[in-house]
């Protein structure tokens, strides 16, 4: 009576998740993920995956307006910086609870989003890629600014930013923050997927592919494109404002051109245009930056960067969709294959003993 | 009222005059054609009417309401639609995704219960023009014959009230072209009040369409009426084959 409930779930699940290779990758990733911190007793390793989280998140949201809506953007530390000062500012200085001042300043990336969405709508392709450079280097012109006048307010490095869990000891902290971050990701990751995969999702493609056709169809790709600004820097600032708090500082060096394109190029190697693709691409630069280069191979660090870019240069031009796209659609599309003719033989094998029989 | 009105439209690009003081009007249900040789200014005419380029002067009045250099999605939404004279799919959608995007949506709270229509709507668009099969198929994957289907698909789907079509017949084999005759006539008699005006090189197949005809030569109008007067003009027989010898 029991069993009955429990084995329509089971072999539901089986049918969406195990048999389906891709997904059953992403279940075996996930759990590998959830289970990781009983490996190991070092909060700096956490802090690696902590930190891979985030930049999955901001790299999740820079996909869905450039991967999925075609707007190149190159700017995009704007958002993160941005929510990382705002977060910092409220909290520091107004007292308020992280849970109040995290959304708040996701709301702020959004109008920001929308503001600087206007004079972007303007321009397209690489002008759009140059036009955006510009804004997170004015926020940092303002900041200095506020150094330069008098009484001189430095903006420039905030430190001492509150800890998530401030009452836990500095290991149990690391445990806490790694599984918020990993909740957050799944969070953001699933609503990214949702809103890709509606018919919003299907617009931004449309605008992505042909924007005259968009507007003879009907769509106000004005309005869609400000839509996808403002979800990309709603989550490229939950993004940066959690980064804040788990570091403990920020400063100018959040809004650097280095910092707009990691998420791209974590978009580039992992997939442009999904949404797993760049949260891959996240974790195997991060692992490929933190331990192969450091760790693994004894390198002097002068030539740490030469051989991260090659290896980064290798992976596009090699996968030029993506290592997961690659994985996903290549690998376990023919596996999948495979597996049907298997299926096939199997059935025409049972169907000829049968007929042995008779 | 005429369902489209076409004052004395007239657009210049530095020096060409593209589209001169073209003025012709189609009422509810007519089939009218647009024909005239390369750079009679029909396409120049098309973007003019769909908000694509703004003219320069006179007025485009559709159900009486002015929609001169309006921008093209509200075109769209007051009920005119139409295709390109090369196709423009939707590469990386799946050809019914292509038509979804151009379904016309509701507002409010009926937008739910709509979402789960939506599929079927874009069904039954798709197999009126007979590309079921093609349904999950990337549109990059699509051919050439098919994709100018998708075209009058996307343009169906916003339920327009004047459908205007680009060149359909442009690189049909004479298959393709047969079944899109019957396909616009079958448009025709489901929306009886719907306006569809063709451009079209195709002559032999437009000419069975239509019930009237409006002739361009470089950016005027030369001669309108009906498709055996119209082959019969001399100022279009010129126009065409040129002056006689």
């Amino acid at each position: 009576m029991v069993l009955a409930p429990l084995r329509r779930v089971y072999s539901s699940f089986a049918a969406h998740v195990i048999d389906v290779p891709p997904r059953l990758l992403a279940l075996l990733f996930f759990l590998l993920v959830l289970f990781f911190p009983i490996t190991t007793q070092a909060k700096s390793v956490l802090l690696i995956l902590t930190t891979t989280f985030v930049y999955g998140i901001f790299a999740a949201s820079l996909d869905l307006l450039v991967g999925r809506t075609g707007q190149i953007s190159l700017g995009h530390a704007l958002f993160f910086g941005l929510g990382g000062y705002v977060t910092s500012l409220l909290s520091i200085n107004l007292k308020l609870p992280l849970w109040v001042t995290i959304p708040l300043s996701m709301l702020v990336g959004v109008l920001v989003a929308l503001l600087i969405g206007f004079p972007c709508l303007r321009v397209k392709g690489p002008y759009l890629g140059l036009v955006s450079i510009a804004f997170p280097i004015i926020l940092v012109s303002i900041i200095y600014y506020f150094r330069d006048i008098s009484p001189p307010l430095d903006l420039r490095n905030i430190y001492g930013i509150p800890n998530f869990f401030p009452s836990l000891t500095y290991y149990q902290q690391g445990v806490a923050e790694y599984y918020l971050t990993l909740l957050l990701l799944l969070f953001s990751g699933i609503a990214l997927y949702k809103i890709a995969n509606s018919k919003t999702g299907m617009i931004f493609v449309s605008i992505l592919d042909d924007e005259l056709a968009s507007k003879a169809s009907g769509i106000n790709v004005t309005k869609y494109k400000l839509m996808s600004f403002a979800i990309s820097g709603l989550f490229a600032s939950l993004a940066g404002s959690v980064n804040a708090h788990l570091v403990g500082s920020v400063g100018v060096g959040h809004l650097s051109l280095s910092l707009s394109f990691m998420p791209l190029i974590m978009m580039i190697i992992g997939g442009i245009g999904t949404i797993y693709g760049p949260i891959v691409g996240a974790f195997i630069l991060q692992i490929l930056d933190m331990y192969v280069l450091t760790r693994v191979v004894d390198i002097p660090s002068s030539w740490h960067y030469i051989i991260y870019a090659i290896i980064v240069i290798v992976l596009i031009i090699k996968w030029s969709t993506g290592l997961a796209r690659f994985v996903v659609e290549d690998v376990l599309g023919e596996l999948e294959e495979a597996r049907e003719i298997e299926e096939r033989g199997r059935h025409i094998w049972k169907r000829y003993k049968r007929k042995e029989k008779k | 009222m005429h369902l489209l009105d076409v004052e004395s439209l007239t657009k210049r690009f530095g020096g060409l005059t593209a589209v001169n003081n073209v003025s012709f009007h189609i009422d509810e249900g007519e089939i009218v054609g647009i024909i005239g040789p390369n750079g009679a200014g029909k396409t120049t005419l098309f973007h003019l009417i769909t908000g694509f380029l703004k003219p320069d002067s006179g007025t485009v009045k559709f159900k009486g309401e002015n929609i001169a250099g309006l921008a093209p999605h509200k075109i769209v939404n007051k009920g005119v639609a139409r295709t390109f004279q090369v196709v423009r799919p939707f590469r990386h959608l799946p050809v019914i995704a292509n038509v979804m995007v151009s379904l016309k949506s509701p507002r409010g709270a009926r937008k739910i219960e709509w979402l789960k229509t939506m599929e079927r709507k874009a069904l039954d668009l798709l197999e009126d023009v007979g590309l079921t099969e093609l349904m999950l198929e990337p549109a990059e994957n699509v051919s050439h014959g098919d994709l100018k289907r998708l075209e009058i698909a996307r343009a169906l789907a916003t339920e327009p009230d004047l459908l205007m079509l680009d060149e359909p017949f442009g690189g049909l084999n004479p298959l393709e072209t047969e079944f899109l005759t019957k396909s616009i006539l079958r448009m025709h008699l489901d929306e009886p009040s719907r306006g569809i005006l063709i451009v079209e090189h195709k002559l032999y197949a437009l000419m069975k369409i239509v019930q009237r005809v409006v002739v361009l030569h470089q950016g005027e109008k030369i001669a309108e009426g009906k498709p055996e007067e119209i082959a019969k003009d001399k100022k279009v027989i010129e126009v065409y084959i040129g002056k006689a010898m």
